[in-house]
């Protein structure tokens, strides 16, 4: 790119008019290539991006015109807002219980997937197709079936003469089924992983078979540092995901009982949809980022003791 | 691999996570939906200008959907009566019809009619997204004291509809089958409570006399009833949550969970109304449960034969309420006023109309109308005009959330869900739910 632009100015120094004519017109032709999605970002991203920014300064109902309020919406949100402190432990709760788990269960089965069987193409996309359906409202529904007072978790326990309790209806088992729930669609992470697996070099095992290590020897030293870049961006993309968590919160409990699943997500949502504070809810937006952001830098400061990158000369820093 | 995943992916991770956060927050969103309902909006301004004498009226309404096919079809009889008149019609279910209203509003687009309902009206009208629509002539077509009580500051914002009431649906075959009582007409809240314990006594386990309350309008409607003035009044300007009446009254429900008369906590969490499998009623675990003119007949289709109905209890001032709630109200931004006025009058008035729209928003508020349908009407039908019949001589107003108490709507269904849940007490529950009611009285009388 830079060595283009270079070349390309060197000649219009030297050639006449046409030449940079026919450059204008060649940088012209690409912007209108990437127009739609240029345009879409433009306006359909940035500006709402930018707008919420501005509006998380104001009081807006959405009725009547935004009115300046200056800091009262963070101030407010920070110092006396209680559900936004239950919200947010909640999700944090969520976070951290949710993507261990989903990261250590997609890696389980990538690993038993990365087998060449007959019919190993069947078998994939077999345990994929739970998360092709993902996050979807028909999925949520399916969850609030079985883990419900009458559903089919409690029908199989009472089988073995154990009465069980309403999962969901139960604020101490409600965001437990939220976070397998999430485990469950693990189906993209493995995929991910998966691809990872495919690309430690055979030689690799070769040599430490050679060696004479044996497979939990070769599975931590070789397995684990080859597959860490993309467990660090599994890692990454799990957390920013799991913040969000809405469907699952809003369709299965919604938020119930008694706050025990107020998702930061949906939390923000009711505000701004339901109770109308769309500056309140921008506020709640940038905050939300704000916390994403540290915690996505922490993640790529603390990668360097332990994401190891073959390209770097195979030290990591 | 390792040069497929080199450090320079982590600008891009970054980039996707600003992507994801800020733009699927919900300022992002409500932007985003303005400008959609802009540009879907525009082409029909566009028409209104050109088409001289032919008229495009645009209408929204929410509901199930034998209420979209009843309307649709008086549309059509309305087209055909006046052949310049086309429609633009938007229908959907009630949360998604909330939903889309404000965007609308605040991009001043919305539909040259639409439907109202009494618990968002005051809303609206304090916004001034309403036209005043005092004028319409509704003599012989709607009962003058029933117009009286709808106007907001002396003026009317809303056609009403339909005669709408609140009662109270039990299970009249179970009741028998157990040697219980049916409540009575006019029972008072001491009745319905004792009536609740009796009927313990002779209910095997697992099954509930009555359900267990955790939102605001039960506890208003037994405040109200005492004589009380309602928790808000004045436009949400006046709070009044009465301290001994709410502690009594949570304190009976609160007996009545130890002693088994109400489901436990997290039983009634898994409710879920109109739900052939979870809910209170059909399931078979709750004897009763609330009901209005309008929702009935979708309980008496889940369990036909078997549902009765009678009146809320009532105390020294009267009980429960029975009115129109569903309103046709026209955009004060509108191009085609004085088409939307004929339009919404017609609505209730024409003879044809009303064979098409049936029962499909309540019973029609027109008495000639009723008269034609009346020889048709289904058991279920019968049900919603009892629980008015019933209601109509002790009823109260019909109390709505004043504007801006969305919130404390909230607030209180979830502070009262920690005690059912034996999470919190009632004194504590009272005095944060009283505090934020003080707090948004005093910034409506601010304003």
């Amino acid at each position: 790119m830079t060595a283009e632009t270079a070349t390309g100015t060197g000649m219009e120094k030297k050639q006449p008019k046409r030449k940079r004519n026919h450059t204008g017109a060649t940088h012209l032709a690409g912007y209108v290539f990437i127009s739609p999605w240029l345009i879409g970002f433009l306006l359909l991203t940035l500006w709402p991006i930018a707008q919420s920014f501005y509006l998380s300064f104001t009081e807006y109902s959405l009725l009547e015109d935004p009115v300046w309020t200056g800091m009262d919406n963070y101030a407010k949100i920070l110092s006396s807002d209680a559900t936004f402190t239950k919200s947010l432990s909640v999700t944090f709760l969520f976070v951290l219980f949710s993507v261990p788990l989903k990261l250590f269960f997609s890696l389980m089965v990538a690993l038993a997937l990365n087998k060449s069987i007959r019919g190993m193409n069947i078998y994939r996309t077999a345990i994929y197709f739970p998360s092709l359906i993902g996050g979807s409202i028909a999925v949520a529904a399916l969850w609030r079936n079985m883990f419900g007072l009458d559903g089919y978790i409690n029908q199989v326990l009472a089988w073995f003469g154990i009465e069980g309790v309403g999962w969901i209806s139960n604020p101490d088992t409600s965001l437990g089924t939220l976070i397998l729930l999430n485990t469950w669609q693990f189906g993209s992470t493995m995929v991910i992983f998966l691809a990872g697996l495919k690309q430690v070099p055979q030689e690799l095992y070769e040599s430490a078979s050679v060696d004479g290590a044996g497979k939990v020897r070769k599975f931590i030293s070789i397995t684990l540092p080859m597959l860490s870049p993309v467990m660090f961006f599994n890692l990454v993309l799990g957390i920013i995901g799991s913040f969000q968590t809405f469907t699952s919160a809003f369709i299965i409990t919604k938020g119930g009982p008694i706050n025990s699943t107020y998702m930061y997500a949906m939390f923000l949502y009711e505000k701004a949809f339901k109770h109308y504070q769309m500056g309140y809810a921008s506020a709640l937006a940038w905050i939300l980022l704000t916390i994403v952001a540290v915690l996505t830098i922490i993640n790529f400061m603390a990668s360097r003791y332990w994401v190891f990158y073959e390209s770097d000369g195979g030290k990591t820093k | 691999m390792n040069k497929s995943w080199p450090k320079s992916f982590g600008f891009l991770m970054l980039v996707l996570m600003l992507a994801l956060t800020a733009c699927s927050g919900g300022g992002g969103n409500n932007v985003g939906n303005n400008v959609n309902s802009g540009a879907t909006n525009a082409p029909d301004n566009q028409t209104d200008k050109d088409t001289g004498g032919e008229k495009t009226l645009s209408i929204m309404w929410w509901g199930p959907d034998a209420r979209h096919e009843a309307t649709k079809k008086a549309l059509d009889i309305y087209t055909k009566q006046n052949p310049n008149v086309k429609f633009k019609p938007e229908f959907m279910a009630w949360d998604a019809f909330w939903q889309k209203l404000p965007t609308l509003a605040a991009s001043k687009s919305i539909t040259d009619v639409l439907q109202m309902d009494a618990a968002y009206i005051q809303e609206y009208v304090s916004r001034g997204q309403l036209e005043d629509l005092s004028d319409i002539d509704l003599s012989g077509i709607v009962d003058p004291t029933v117009i009286e009580n709808l106007k907001i500051g002396g003026k009317l914002y809303g056609i009403p509809l339909s005669q709408n009431a609140q009662g109270l649906a039990f299970n009249k075959t179970e009741l028998d089958q157990y040697g219980i009582p049916h409540p009575h007409k006019d029972w008072t809240y001491d009745e319905f409570f004792q009536w609740a314990r009796d009927a313990r006594a002779k209910l095997p386990e697992g099954k509930y006399p009555i359900g267990d309350t955790t939102t605001w309008d039960s506890f208003n409607y037994y405040q109200t009833s005492m004589g009380k003035e309602p928790i808000m009044s004045d436009g949400g300007k006046k709070f009044n949550l009465d301290k001994d009446l709410f502690l009594t009254f949570y304190q009976t429900y609160e007996e009545f969970r130890k002693a088994k008369i109400v489901p436990p906590a997290e039983k009634a969490a898994a409710f879920l109304e109109n739900d052939p499998q979870a809910d209170p009623m059909a399931s078979g675990v709750v004897m009763t449960r609330g009901a209005t003119t309008g929702s009935v007949s979708a309980l008496e289709q889940l369990m036909p034969g078997k549902v009765g109905v009678v009146n809320l209890p009532v105390g020294p001032a009267g009980g429960g309420w029975a009115q129109s709630t569903i309103f046709l109200s026209v955009s004060a931004n509108s191009k085609n006023k004085e088409e939307a006025k004929k339009f919404v009058k017609w609505f209730i008035t024409d003879k044809e109309a009303g064979q098409a729209l049936g029962l499909t928003r309540g019973i029609p508020i027109n008495p000639e109308i009723y008269k034609e349908l009346e020889p048709t009407l289904q058991p279920k039908d019968k049900l919603g005009k009892e629980i008015y019949d019933l209601s109509l001589d002790k009823a109260l107003p019909f109390y709505s959330p004043a504007a801006g108490f969305s919130e404390w709507v909230d607030t209180y269904r979830k502070e009262m869900e920690a005690v059912t849940f034996g999470q919190q007490s009632i004194e504590d529950a009272y005095n944060k739910i009283d505090k934020l009611g003080k707090e948004l009285a005093a910034k409506a009388g601010g304003q």
